[in-house]
């Protein structure tokens, strides 16, 4: 399995979908061997929970930009992978790709060794800019293109990736998966007696909600409708904004904040600490996912999972995570008044609150197991195994 | 054909096949992409980059050699698994080089026309040190390396640090050229060692 990262190198949702999926897929019998990235203080190889891991060095070679990068990068992990399939004497059924990141490593991999290549294709370049407008951006999509052609099933994580994919790149429909993306129930049940209260008071006062924002500060995360909102919903109750997370917006955001004189309602955290992170999605009144694209929105399961009533825009996978006035509260995308709307409703109505932060829990433990979805990968595994038995690769 | 080097793989390559060499020639083509046979019994692939948009050489080369390690993984198994070794020209087929030498065991000849220190003199960007690190690792990754000069094969040892006696002198103008050709192939085929 390839992955541009992997804890403790995380940079988005791949990282946490990767370990957890491979762990439960060792669970059921899968072996795997994760070639990923290097971090500092990762050891270049070593075994979590039954899975291989090797990271490679993956600043190897001098770039001139990040596009650049990621194909020296692939460069290393394809010429590593390949010593490490060799020693293992060639004995690996399948090849499985997350996103372009390392498509080219993948695709190469396939070539030589002769095996099936399978795609999880988390997220598109035309989805994430709304449309393709350098040629940087052409030049990734191209490459998710070839990658999803030279794939021989290609696993989306929700029904609308599932379609947004074969649109962007013409694909035949019996060559899409749809496996759901899963979130660790544990984590959240192990912290349940968690104490609120001294938490909060770390980042708010008493009589402050605490409305919760956890994502990169990039447009596609809708982060600027958020924050247009702020005032919206402090007209109506006394909230404290926290904003976990990083990205290029963040100087703009920053101005905005001070032209409204709010610097004192916001609360700019970066990156935290995946204990902090926890304990925030436990005691955080409301969590806020404003996306304008999202193939599927695990930000919104974990809060589910961690019991925090959640509002969404109505986009992408989100849409089909949340069952508006069920398990969450869906906004319309793109409308900070929609958002303070939906932000409000839950900061002031307790029964409400209550009843869609319960059903939604119960959603997360039916849907969204990452067993189950282990399992259904290596269904997936198999069937492409059974084919390729009968092609003359094998 | 960019420069000269296309007529000088012709002539090679030729005289290769009359010494009862069997050779094939992996090259780029944006258009005559397939399988061919020259009338001298060259065997040419031409791929194409599946990539049309790039932001400069080093993404179009870098994605070009997946399709460059697609058409020689084919030779390689139509031939039963029986490549005795690649000669790779230059840094832009140095990543398919090496990880057909790490997958399938397959050793390389790394033959130097040119050098980015002379191509880009003085010149240190990112895009130049890149290159420059394609062409180390191939230095690093090959089992010999050939030169047509011994000037070049000086610079070779200075700018790169490669030992002396990796690097063989060939001269294309002297009488025993494709002899000292076969002479190298011969020390270098019959698997990859390993690093």
């Amino acid at each position: 399995m390839f992955t541009w990262e992997y804890p403790p190198r995380v940079i988005g949702g791949i990282s946490p979908h990767v370990f957890f999926l491979s762990k439960s897929l060792a669970e059921n019998g899968v072996k795997v061997h994760i070639v990923t990235c290097d971090f500092p203080g990762a050891p270049a190889h070593e075994v979590i929970d039954g899975v291989e891991v090797y990271r490679i060095d993956s600043y190897k070679n001098p770039a001139p930009d990040f596009a650049t990068w990621v194909y020296l990068m692939n460069l290393n992990m394809q010429k590593e992978a390949a010593a490490i399939v060799n020693k293992l004497g060639g004995k690996i059924d399948v090849f499985h790709a997350h996103d372009w990141l390392v498509a080219t490593a993948g695709i190469g991999l396939k070539h030589v060794f002769r095996k099936p290549l399978l795609v999880t294709m988390h997220s598109t370049e035309i989805g994430r800019r709304d449309g393709l407008h350098t040629d940087t951006e052409k030049m990734i999509h191209e490459t998710e293109a070839w990658l999803t052609y030279e794939a021989w099933k290609v696993i989306c994580c929700s029904d609308y990736m599932v379609s947004h994919v074969r649109w962007a790149f013409g694909l035949p429909e019996d060559k899409l998966v749809m496996i759901p993306n899963g979130v660790n129930t544990s984590v959240y049940e192990n912290a349940e007696n968690e104490d609120c209260e001294a938490f909060r008071a770390k980042y708010a006062l008493p009589d402050e909600k605490i409305v919760l924002y956890v994502g990169r500060l990039v447009y596609e995360k809708g982060i600027h409708v958020l924050i247009n909102a702020v005032p919206k919903v402090l007209d109506r109750v006394n909230a404290k904004f926290i904003i976990v997370g990083s990205g290029y917006m963040k100087e703009q955001l920053l101005n905005i904040v001070r032209s409204m004189k709010l610097e004192h309602k916001v609360l700019f955290m970066g990156f935290v600490d995946d204990e902090t992170l926890l304990r925030l999605q436990k005691c955080a009144d409301v969590s806020v996912v404003p996306s304008l694209f999202e193939p599927f929105g695990i930000v919104a399961l974990e809060a589910m999972a961690a019991k925090s009533p959640v509002v969404v825009s109505d986009t992408g996978g989100l849409s089909e995570i949340v069952d508006h006035d069920v398990t969450g509260f869906k906004a319309y995308p793109n409308n900070p008044d929609s958002l303070a709307w939906g932000i409000t409703k839950i900061l002031t109505d307790e029964n409400y609150k209550k009843y869609i932060r319960e059903n939604a829990y119960r959603k997360v433990l039916e849907k969204y197991d990452w067993q189950k979805i282990a399992q259904q990968t290596k269904q997936i595994y198999k069937a492409v195994l059974g084919e390729y038995s009968k092609s003359f690769w094998a | 054909m960019v420069g000269q080097l296309a007529d000088y793989i012709g002539a090679l390559s030729t005289l290769l096949v009359k010494n009862k060499v069997e050779t094939y020639v992996v090259t780029y083509n944006d258009s005559l992409t397939g399988a061919a046979e020259e009338a001298s019994g060259v065997k040419v692939v031409r791929v194409a980059n599946p990539v049309r948009n790039h932001i400069g050489v080093l993404t179009w080369d870098l994605t070009l050699n997946q399709e460059v390690e697609r058409a020689a993984a084919s030779i390689y198994y139509q031939a039963d698994e029986q490549v005795d070794l690649i000669d790779v020209y230059d840094w832009h087929f140095i990543p398919a080089a090496v990880t057909l030498k790490n997958a399938l065991n397959i050793p390389f000849v790394y033959s130097v026309e040119s050098l980015e220190d002379h191509r880009s003199a003085n010149s240190n960007t990112p895009y130049n040190m890149s290159i420059k690190s394609i062409e180390w690792l191939g230095f690093y990754e090959a089992e010999k390396v050939s030169v047509k000069s011994e000037w070049m094969r000086d610079e070779i040892v200075r700018i790169h640090n490669v030992p002396k006696d990796k690097v063989k002198v060939i001269s294309p103008s002297a009488d025993s050229w494709i002899k000292d050709v076969l002479q190298l192939y011969k020390t270098v085929a019959g698997g990859a060692s390993s690093k």
